[in-house]
Order: structure tokens, then sequence, then C-alpha cells
């Protein structure tokens, strides 16, 4: 994080420095006017030296008045904020639904977060910290089992009915009766709960009683899955059937949250405006009006940024160059929580070596990790230990938090050689590991950063003595390739989050079949990591919880089944213009909370 | 053969074409090992119950051929498929976007087709004069420049530098769309007198309408004006000026008539092209077409949007050809529809 804050905060000072220079400069032009002066001076005599002093301080004072002018002019000339009132942010894509019963995207949940509210929420930038929303406040049983909510008073919906505990069951029980047909997100909610869970106890009281005790079950509560809608209006508007979505949910959310929507042209913009009967009140400063924009192309995104009709953009790593000290634009990297790892198949058809767990911790020494930050990611990266991204809870539990592994060719081949897998096969008089079998690297054609890590690794490799090819394929190929065969060896992938808890981390990745797990279908398996990720799982205990992920890890992390690559930085440069942004990797942008205006 | 006899036979070849284009998408984009079912349903986070859902609504559980028969018995029912990139039916995008890219198509026709002919036939009279170089050089600018880069250009000069149009889209950040009734902004603007509206959805198809008629201008302007100067030189225009007739009239009413033909196949089948989309244009200028949805569909594999698309391009093709056919009749009387 550090490295990121002096890497952007040195690109953004550059133009500074520049202007600072010419400022320097001119000073300089203005003291050597000065000595000059005073060294003609000595030659001249007394009247006209006056005269030339005279001469010397009004030129001093023209040119000291013209530079500091024309440097408060720079300082002050801030260009006119352009739709005061309006925050305007320029993204990919478009949102696939409006629907939080099955929403599963990133696109479709901004919108959702500002127009629905969740029973508890995060704030700012704070990830470890559940804050009040619709819920006031909460206990949990002993056993971890029963949670209560006590629920906020005098809450309406934007068009105008009141807000009970029935709403909060009817939205709960929606989303497990639905059962997400179009994105399957009911998982989340169904991994501890089920229609009998929740019960209203008055009208400002629920109480859910969860089917397993799960310990990462208050943050799934911040996500949209969780989030409330009017019982009333879906029932006036298609109500539920179990296995088909709802249509006019869809396209015509209606919530608790701040903002309304206004109107969204698909594959052009979303618009909310002002929810007037917010709980939250409009005191103080906050948007009129929210426009998400789409538009596929960078370099319209960046002009869009640059003349101020965005406030925000997504600017991809490598276009980050044409923004870096514009100015009034600010370009500030975050830890998100995406992790980009390679994925090697412990069962693949055409590669028996991979099996073997020493070869795989081989391979973990071979990929030069800082170099990738610094080629693939223009070091908007960071190194990451395990699974668990920095950020989230138990993140230490993982080495302290320091990566595992690190580039080290000579450690890698100590350890083939130790394991027996010496250089005997002869290509071309270059002697090679494995009879000279190769490893094929696989990555989604397209994805500019897994292509760099792969040449990179692919060369790595090469030194240490094993063949290795690259292969890109288009994604559906790639999910076939994995799913359905055996027939790849080691493929680049990312993971990002579905709420905060680290299960939603370290089972997908570190959990065996056996447990519903092994996401990537590698075959790894290994019977007390399996027994340790439930344990944590099931706990509410953050003690049991950290011992138990911690086992797990030490255990995983001698003979992994993922090389864990890089945690992204996460980028959206912004206009000065904006105040109050944060950056939440869980849960993202709080419109509620910017205004724009020069502070 | 009568004139609706030829465009019925010629609707009715559009079967065929339809047939075949179907089979070439479709093996295309089914031939590949995929599995689809689980891209569209999520990639890894994928739930089994949604696999299984695509994969019996794609029937991707039978034989390629009988998936071929189910497509083809949904088609026959209007029934397009669904998008799973936008999680809607086909037929609704398309809906949406191919008003934007006929709406777009139009204005740019509209500034390429009367400065094309007027330059191209100011050029063929004034030859190797001062206003035939210049007009060659527009046409060999257009013709030549590609067509990202002038609109990147655009972009930068007069949305950013001098900041006098708007960068994107259809309409200005945050304004609805006028109500629906045809899709086209300006003219639904104008028919629910939409006066606001009216003046952004203008205001905002000036740069990607000139950009995308500034290729098409150059190629009608150089059309026009070799096939004026190869009538300009035939024997009934000597004929006509022996006569006593005036320029004028040799040029207007004798020359440009019969000059036109060429340039009315071009243009027709440039109207024809630009409306399957210009993805470069939609795309930098970020206009919900045609162009910008087939290359999202597929860049994200979305199978069904993009036979969706290649059949209503097909379509276009084809109806674009005949009404250039029925066109040349029109222009010429000599022609004779069908051959016969």
């Amino acid at each position: 994080m550090l490295f990121f804050l002096q890497y952007s905060s040195i690109r953004l000072n550059e133009k500074v420095i520049k202007q600072y220079k010419v400022y320097n400069d001119e000073s300089l032009i203005i003291e050597k006017v000065k000595e000059r002066g005073n060294i003609i001076m000595g030659s001249f005599k007394k009247k006209d030296m006056k005269a030339g002093v005279l001469a010397i301080i009004v030129c001093a004072m023209f040119l000291t008045i013209a530079f500091s002018g024309c440097t408060q002019q720079e300082e002050e000339e801030k260009p006119e904020i352009k739709n005061p009132t309006t925050i305007v942010r320029y993204d990919i894509g478009d949102a696939k639904t409006l629907d939080p019963a099955d929403c599963y995207d990133t696109a479709s949940s901004e919108p959702i977060f500002s127009i629905y509210d969740t029973l508890v929420t995060y704030k700012g930038n704070d990830t470890l910290t559940f804050y009040p929303s619709l819920a006031t406040d909460w206990s949990v049983s002993n056993d971890s089992l029963t949670w209560t909510f006590n629920l906020r008073h005098g809450v309406k919906f934007s068009n105008g009915n009141d807000f009970t505990a029935e709403d909060v069951k009817y939205s709960f029980d929606r989303v497990l009766t639905m059962g997400a047909p179009e994105s399957g997100v009911d998982w989340i909610l169904g991994q501890c709960m089920d229609t009998n869970s929740t019960t209203v106890i008055d009208d400002y009281t629920i109480q859910i009683k969860l089917t397993d005790p799960y310990g990462g079950f208050l943050a799934l509560m911040p996500y949209t899955v969780a989030a409330i809608v009017d019982k009333d209006y879906v029932e006036a508007n298609g109500g539920v059937v179990a296995g088909e979505e709802n249509v006019w949910m869809k396209e015509h959310p209606m919530g608790t949250g701040p903002y309304m929507l206004d109107h969204w042209t698909r594959a052009t913009e979303i618009v909310m405006v002002r929810n007037p009967t917010y709980w939250g009140g409009w005191e103080g400063n906050h948007p009129e009006r929210v426009v998400i924009k789409y538009a596929d192309e960078p370099a319209t995104r960046i002009l869009a940024l640059k003349n101020g009709d965005a406030d925000f953009a997504y600017v991809p790593y490598a276009n980050l160059e044409d923004v870096i000290g514009e100015k009034g634009i600010v370009v500030h990297p975050f830890d998100s929580y995406d992790v980009a790892l390679l994925a090697i198949n412990t069962k693949a058809n055409n590669n028996e070596y991979l099996a073997n767990g020493e070869v795989r911790k081989a391979l973990s020494y071979a990929f030069d990790y800082e170099t990738a930050i610094e080629n693939a990611w223009n070091g908007y990266a960071t190194t990451l230990p395990g699974a668990i991204p920095k950020g989230m809870p138990y993140y230490e539990t993982q080495n302290n938090g320091q990566p595992y592994y690190t580039y080290d060719l000579a450690q890698a081949e100590q350890i083939l050689d130790d394991a027996g897998y010496a250089k005997d096969y002869d290509l071309d008089g270059t002697m090679y590991r494995f009879n000279g079998t190769t490893i094929r690297l696989f990555y989604n054609a397209g994805n500019a950063e897994r292509e760099t890590m792969a040449v990179m690794f692919r060369a790595a490799l090469d030194d240490i003595g094993i063949l290795s090819s690259i292969i890109a394929e288009g994604w559906p190929q790639l999910l076939h390739r994995m799913y359905t065969t055996d027939d790849w060896d080691m493929m680049f992938i990312g993971w990002g989050p579905d709420y905060n808890d680290p299960d939603d981390y370290i089972a997908p990745f570190m959990g065996s079949a056996d447990i519903g797990q092994d996401t990537y279908n590698t075959g790894w398996k290994n019977e007390t990591v399996d027994a340790k990720i439930l344990e944590g799982k099931y706990s509410a205990d953050a003690t049991v919880r950290a011992a138990a992920y911690k086992t797990a890890y030490d255990i995983y992390i001698q003979e992994p089944s993922f090389i864990f690559l890089v945690q992204r930085a996460y980028i959206r440069p912004w206009r000065d213009w904006v105040q109050n942004y944060t950056y939440n990797p869980v849960r993202e942008w709080y419109f509620y909370d910017y205004y724009k205006a020069y502070e | 053969m009568k004139t609706w006899e030829f465009i019925v036979r010629r609707l009715l070849l559009l079967i065929p074409v339809l047939i075949g284009v179907t089979i070439i998408t479709f093996t295309v984009s089914h031939v590949i090992p995929a599995d689809p079912a689980r891209a569209f349903a999520g990639g890894p986070k994928a739930q089994p119950d949604v696999i299984e859902r695509i994969t019996k609504e794609l029937h991707l559980d039978e034989p390629i051929w009988m998936q071929y028969f189910y497509y083809l018995n949904d088609l026959i029912h209007f029934n397009l498929g669904r998008s799973y990139l936008e999680s809607r039916p086909v037929t609704d995008s398309l809906a949406q976007y191919f008003p934007a890219t006929l709406e777009l198509t139009i204005f740019a026709m509209l500034i390429a087709i009367p400065l094309g002919i007027v330059g191209g036939i100011i050029s063929a009279i004034r030859r190797n004069k001062l206003s035939d170089h210049l007009t060659r050089i527009i046409a060999i600018v257009g013709y030549s420049l590609p067509i990202f880069w002038l609109a990147l250009m655009l972009q930068y000069v007069f949305a950013y530098q001098f900041p006098i149009l708007p960068l994107e889209g259809r309409l200005a950040i945050g304004m609805n769309a006028p109500q629906s009734i045809t899709g086209l902004y300006v003219l639904d603007s104008i028919l629910t007198g939409n006066l606001p509206t009216l003046g952004s959805a203008f205001y905002h198809l000036i740069m990607p309408a000139f950009t995308l008629g500034f290729a098409t201008l150059a190629l009608i302007l150089r059309m026009t004006r070799s096939s004026m100067l190869e009538v300009m030189g035939m024997d009934y225009i000597r004929t006509g000026r022996a006569k006593g007739l005036s320029e004028r009239t040799i040029i207007y009413k004798h020359a440009l008539r019969n000059a036109l033909i060429p340039t009315l196949t071009v243009t027709g089948l440039s109207f024809g092209g630009l409306l399957g989309g210009a993805v470069l244009t939609e795309t930098i200028f970020n206009w919900p077409g045609m162009g910008r949805f087939a290359a999202s569909a597929v860049l994200g594999f979305d199978f069904n949007s993009v036979m969706g698309f290649t059949i209503v391009v097909a379509i276009i093709y084809v109806l674009a050809n005949l009404i250039v056919d029925v066109l040349y009749a029109v222009v010429d009387p000599r022609v004779r529809l069908g051959g016969g």
C-alpha cells in the first residue's frame, strides 16, 4: 500500500515539481539580475547608481509580481465545476438487473446499494466494523445460532410505505423461494438460512435462526442479496414465483435507500434522484442526482474525465499514464479484494508431475512476483501471502501477512533436484526435467495482464529446466477445459469478493470437492484442511476461527494447488472537485456521502 | 416481369439466404468445445442449478443438429433466444439498438449523399481545375483516414480543446429518452413535441454522423465524378450540345441521370452496410447501436446475440440490394427487372 501511495504521489507530483522548477528558475533569474545589478552598480556613479537601483527594484518588483501572479493564477485558476449537484461516473458494461434478489455482478450492485438498504452496512473504508443501517442494534445467542435484530423506527420506502419487520422476513424468504434463477446468488443466504429461519417478533424486531452457526453470517447482511424490499410493492407487482425471475422488480427497483431510480437506458446510463423520504435525511452536502454512464471505449472515458463530464472514470491499468499528472484529476490506488492466481491441475492428464506437492512448491518459487507487479500491473498490485486478501479479517493468519514464497530459482531447482526430477532430457543440447514433459499455461485470450505473466513465467520455467507453452483461449472454451476435462495443466485466474468473510476466499481455493469446494477443479484435497475450513466456517468465535484458518494455511501452503500471484489495486481516477470519496472493497460507491466543491 | 413479381421473388430468396446464414453462424459458434452454460451462469462462481437451467434452455445436452432444429423452430416464431450478457430477450436488445443505428446512418447519409453528389458533379465538370483538386483531396482524405482516428481527433478537438460539441452518447448526460414510438430520438422528440430532447439529440448526432458520413461521402464523390466524366464524353451529350442545349440542361437532365446509376449502387450498399452498425464509430462515440452491441456480444461470447445480429444484418443487406435494384428501374427505364 505504502508502495502504491509513494508511486502515485511521485507521479502526481511530477507536474507540480516541473512547475516548481520553473518558478525556482525564475527566482534564480531574479537573483541573478540582482547580482548582476550589484556588480554593475559598483562601476556606476552614485547618481547612476540610484537610477540603476531603482531600475533593478522596479524590474525585480515587476518580475516578482509577474511570476507570483503566474503561480497564484495557476493555483487559483481551477476549472468551473461541471454539473455541481450531480455525480457522474463512467464505467464499462451495464447492469444486468436491479432486483437485489437476483444480482450477482458489480455493475448491478452499484445502483442497488444506493436504492436499497440492508440491515447492517459498512462505512467509509472500514471493512472490519459492522454499522447499523435498517437495524439499529443486534445480538447473537451463545450457540451462535439465533440472531436478533432491532429495527429502525420511522423508516419509509420511497413510495411512502412504512418499513417493518414483515418486509425483512419477506425479503429474505423471497430470495430463498425465488432461487435467483438468473444468477444463482441465493446460495449466499442459503448457506445458513431457509424460509423457516426468519421470524417476526414484533413490528420492529426480527429473529433469524440459522440452520448452521455460520461465522460469516453478519458479513452476509450488508450484501445486495440481503437488501430489504417492500412486501406490498412486490406483491402488487408479480410477487414471488419459485424459480422465476420477477421482471418488474428487475427494472423497477424501490427501496428505503437514499436514491430512487429515475431511468435506466440500457447500455447507456442509470440515473438516480434523491429519495425525499430517506431516513438519513438530506441535511449537509449530498448529490441531487447520480448518473452511472456506460462507455466501452477507454479513450472516451478518459476524455470525459479530462473535460469534466465525468467525476469518476474507469481507466484500465495500461491507460493510467494518460491521466496521471493531469490537472484536476486524482489518481489514487486502493487495495481491492481482487486477487490473481495461477491454478495448478493436480490431476492433469498430460502432466503427472503436477500431482507432486514438491513440484508445486518449486513452481511457487519460480514466479517473479515483484517483476510481475511492475510489468503486468504497472506497479498497481501487491504481493499476496494466500487466498485471503489484505484488508479482510484473518488476513494475518497467513504467515503473518508476509508472502510465503518469493522468487528464488535456486531454491526451486534445489527442491526439484531433491525430489528426484533431475535435468535428464536433452532437447537440442539443452537439458530439461520431467522427461521433456511440457507444462501448458492457459489464460483467457485478450487478458493483457495474464499474457504478460504467462510470458514471464515461461521464461523462468525455462531457466529451471521445465518446458512450457502458453495457450490463449476464449472464456467458454477455458471453462469447458477446466470443468469437463483434465486437459489443462495450469491456468491464470482471478477472484473477487462476494461478501467480507475469509470463508469466501479460503474455502473455494483450499477446500476440496468433498466439502463442495475446489471451485477451480484442481483436484486438491487434504482432510485436515477441509476439517479446519469447516471449523472456521461454523464458529462465530474469532479465536477459534483464527486458529482454524492458520492451521489450514500452514498445511496447505506446503503443497499448494495455487500460486498466489498478486492482489490488485483498485483505481478509479476522479476529479479533484469530488469531496468525501473513499473506497471500500466490499461495498463500493456511497454516492450519498459525496459532494462536489473545491476545498 | 412486373416489379412486384420481382420483389416477391427476391423476398422469397431471403429464406435460403437466412438458412445459409444461420447454418454458418450456428456451426461456427457451436463447433468449438466450450461451456457456454457455465460462462453465462457466472464462470467459476456459477451455481449448479443455474448451469442446468441454461443447459436445458439452450438444449446443450442434445446433439448439435437437434440444437439447430430447436433454434430454427424458435426463429420461425420470431424468438431469437435470450441474451445472457444483457439478461433479456435478444429481440428486446435489437429493438433498442437498431433504431439507434438507423438514426445515425440516416444522418450520416444526409451528410454524405448531397455533398458527395454535388462534389462529384463539380469535380467532373471542372476537371483539373482548383475545385476538382480540392474535392479530390477531400475524397482521398476521407477514403484513407482511419475512421477511429478521425473520431478520436474530432472528440479531442471539439469536446476537449474547444468544447463546443458533446463527447459521446445520444442525449445529454442524465437526460431521459423521449417516449419510444420509433426508437429514433429525433423523430420521437418531434412526435412528442419534446424540444429539449430534440435539441440534445441533434446536437449529439453531429460528430458521429459526420465521422460516419465522411468516408461514405468520399466514396460517393469519387463514384459520381468518374461516372459523370464517362457520361460527359458520350455521343448523346455531344449531340445535346450540338443541338444548342444549355450546359445546365445537359448536366442535370441528361448526364446526371445516367451517371447516378453506379452512385446509386454504392450508396445503397453503403447504407445497408452502415445499418449493420459501425463498430468503431459507435464504440468511440458510445452510440448504443448495432455495432457496439455486436462487438460486446462477440467479446462476451453471447452466441444468441451474435446470431440474432447476423440474421438482422443479412436481412438488411438483401433488402438494401433489392431496393437498389428497384431504384435502377426508376432511374433508368431501360433497366428490366429480373433480366426477363
